[in-house]
């Protein structure tokens, strides 16, 4: 006897929860595409940031030795992430290619110093530290003048800064968004069994019996719903990653993995607590209010 | 010794939401009794059994349904109370996304029953009873409203409450149906258990004697002759 209910109550039953199951899942993954944006907005100011870069102008006949030495040093120092060295015929030759035109023998000298490009971590790269790290380069008794685009540095950080607020601001909204409906679906089916659950009430069950399988079927759904979110999230950063290779790379799969283990633990934890939730008030209500 | 009263009720008022049903509402019901309760449609008979059940919580007064104190009642409590009651609901109160089999067993198991084998024996034992035990793969809304009144007696019955209480309970059913019914509730009353029966078929009053209480404009009171039961009607 057990278990046999008619195929077609059994079919409807499903089918309720399973748009629900998909409704929540298509929050979860807007909520992930949100995550994906603000994780690869950090990336993508933390490249912008990194790009921009310190020209250390060298005084006239710097000894090679002392080159080598001074690069060495800015290489071990915390904010800097990597350097380059630009020879005075280097630059010259770039120089020249730029302008198009033999200045050399128009000049008959190479008037160019030789310079290290000093690219900065993204966290240095802000007005204020650049700054300090100026005044700290010029310290150094080969160093000519040091030299950066101090607007450009501004606009980049003032630029990034509303843009990452714009970002957030927007996130929240989603999030608050997301909670709600996610919220808002579990009422809807648990509104549907309120007869039900005063019913088991009335039989004698106890608050957290009658809560139990609820919770433990909505623990379920947040996991499908989270798995299914996590397909899609995976589908989208498949095809950006074929489409437009440079915005995402493979090496954020760690981030990656991470968002999907957050998604996943999203999904359970507000599936649960929107379910005890409602759950708890059906159970406090009295049976005439029900009807309302 | 004689035993103590089951259900006792000493000049209680009876509300529903904040109108007054029944004033000073006092009776005693011992274990093994067999109670009819008459009264005409919105009587309060329906609210008096409601209170007994804790649905309706009891504001003043003092009463005691086994052994629980109605007015101090806590909220985890109630569903401990109901465990010792087995209620025939007149609008049946199925759980109606389960078939009749799952509706049985999630009493059984709510009030601890672990064991799969006596679980499947004791909802096979009360459908039978009933004579509804190869009905248990249907869902209720497939049976009609006599099998499903008696799906509802047969899961008051499960765990052999003290108390049974029956709200018109043959009121969905036909004569011999309702007798049959009757029946098995003065069964149930002969073997121990106090039964309360709320009811407006008068014949089978007239058939099967038993003590009888009527709620009339706000009170409750004991009928003692047949007489004043056939004004009633």
């Amino acid at each position: 006897m057990r278990g046999k209910d008619p195929g077609f109550t059994r079919r409807r039953i499903t089918s309720s929860y399973f748009s629900s199951i998909i409704s929540i899942s298509l929050v979860l993954f807007m909520v992930g595409l949100t995550g994906l944006l603000l994780l690869n907005a950090r990336t993508l100011s933390d490249y912008v940031k990194e790009s921009l870069n310190i020209s250390v102008i060298l005084k006239e006949n710097t000894r090679e030795v002392d080159i080598r030495r001074l690069q060495k040093n800015l290489d071990a120092s915390d904010w800097v992430k990597s350097t380059k060295y630009v020879s005075k015929e280097e630059a010259a030759a770039d120089l020249q290619e730029e302008l198009g035109e033999d200045f050399l023998n128009f000049l008959g000298y190479n008037p160019l110093l030789a310079t290290i490009d000093v690219y900065l971590y993204a966290a240095y790269a802000n007005p204020d530290s650049i700054s300090f790290i100026e005044s700290s380069l010029m310290e150094y008794s080969d160093v000519k003048e040091v030299y950066y685009h101090e607007s450009l540095v501004f606009l980049i950080n003032e630029n990034i800064r509303k843009i990452s607020i714009s970002i957030l601001i927007f996130s929240l909204f989603l999030f608050v968004a997301a909670l709600t409906l996610i919220n808002n679906t579990i009422r809807l089916t648990i509104y549907s069994k309120r007869f039900i659950i005063n019913t088991m009430q009335l039989v004698g069950a106890t608050r957290s019996f009658i809560r139990k399988p609820f919770l433990k079927r909505s623990a379920y759904h947040g996991i499908v719903a989270a798995l299914l979110a996590n397909i899609f999230i995976g589908g989208i950063v498949y095809i950006i990653q074929n489409e437009y290779p440079q915005v995402m790379k493979l090496q954020d799969l760690k981030e990656l993995i991470f968002l999907s283990v957050v998604i996943i633990l999203f999904g359970i934890v507000l599936n649960y607590f929107s379910t005890f939730f409602a759950v708890s008030k059906y159970l406090r209500m009295e049976e005439d209010d029900l009807f309302y | 010794m004689l035993p103590a009263n089951i259900i006792e009720f000493n000049d209680c008022p009876i509300y529903q939401k904040d109108n007054l049903i029944l004033s000073h509402v006092s009776f005693k019901i011992k274990p093994g009794e067999f109670v009819y309760l008459i009264g005409k449609v919105g009587s309060g008979k329906t609210s008096l059994i409601k209170t007994i059940n804790a649905q309706i919580p009891l504001k003043e007064g003092d009463a005691e349904v086994a052994g629980y104190k109605l007015s101090q009642l806590k909220r985890k409590d109630i569903a401990y109370l109901r465990r010792k009651i087995g209620i025939v609901f007149q609008d049946f109160q199925l759980l109606n996304d389960r078939n009749i089999f799952n509706n049985l067993d999630f009493v059984l198991k709510a009030t601890g029953w672990k064991n799969k084998m006596d679980i499947e024996k004791r909802i096979k034992e009360v459908l039978e009873k009933v004579e509804l035990d190869y009905k248990g793969y249907k869902m209720p809304h497939q049976l009609s409203g006599g099998e499903q009144q008696r799906v509802v007696i047969a899961r008051a019955l499960l765990n052999e409450p003290e108390i049974i209480l029956a709200d018109e309970p043959t009121g969905n059913l036909d004569p011999g149906t309702s007798e049959s019914i009757i029946k098995t509730l003065m069964d149930i009353s002969n073997g121990g258990r106090a039964v309360i029966m709320a009811t407006h078929n008068y014949t089978l009053l007239k058939k099967f004697h038993a003590r009888t209480l009527k709620c009339e404009s706000g009170r409750l009171s004991e009928v003692n002759d047949d007489q004043a039961i056939d004004l009633d009607f």
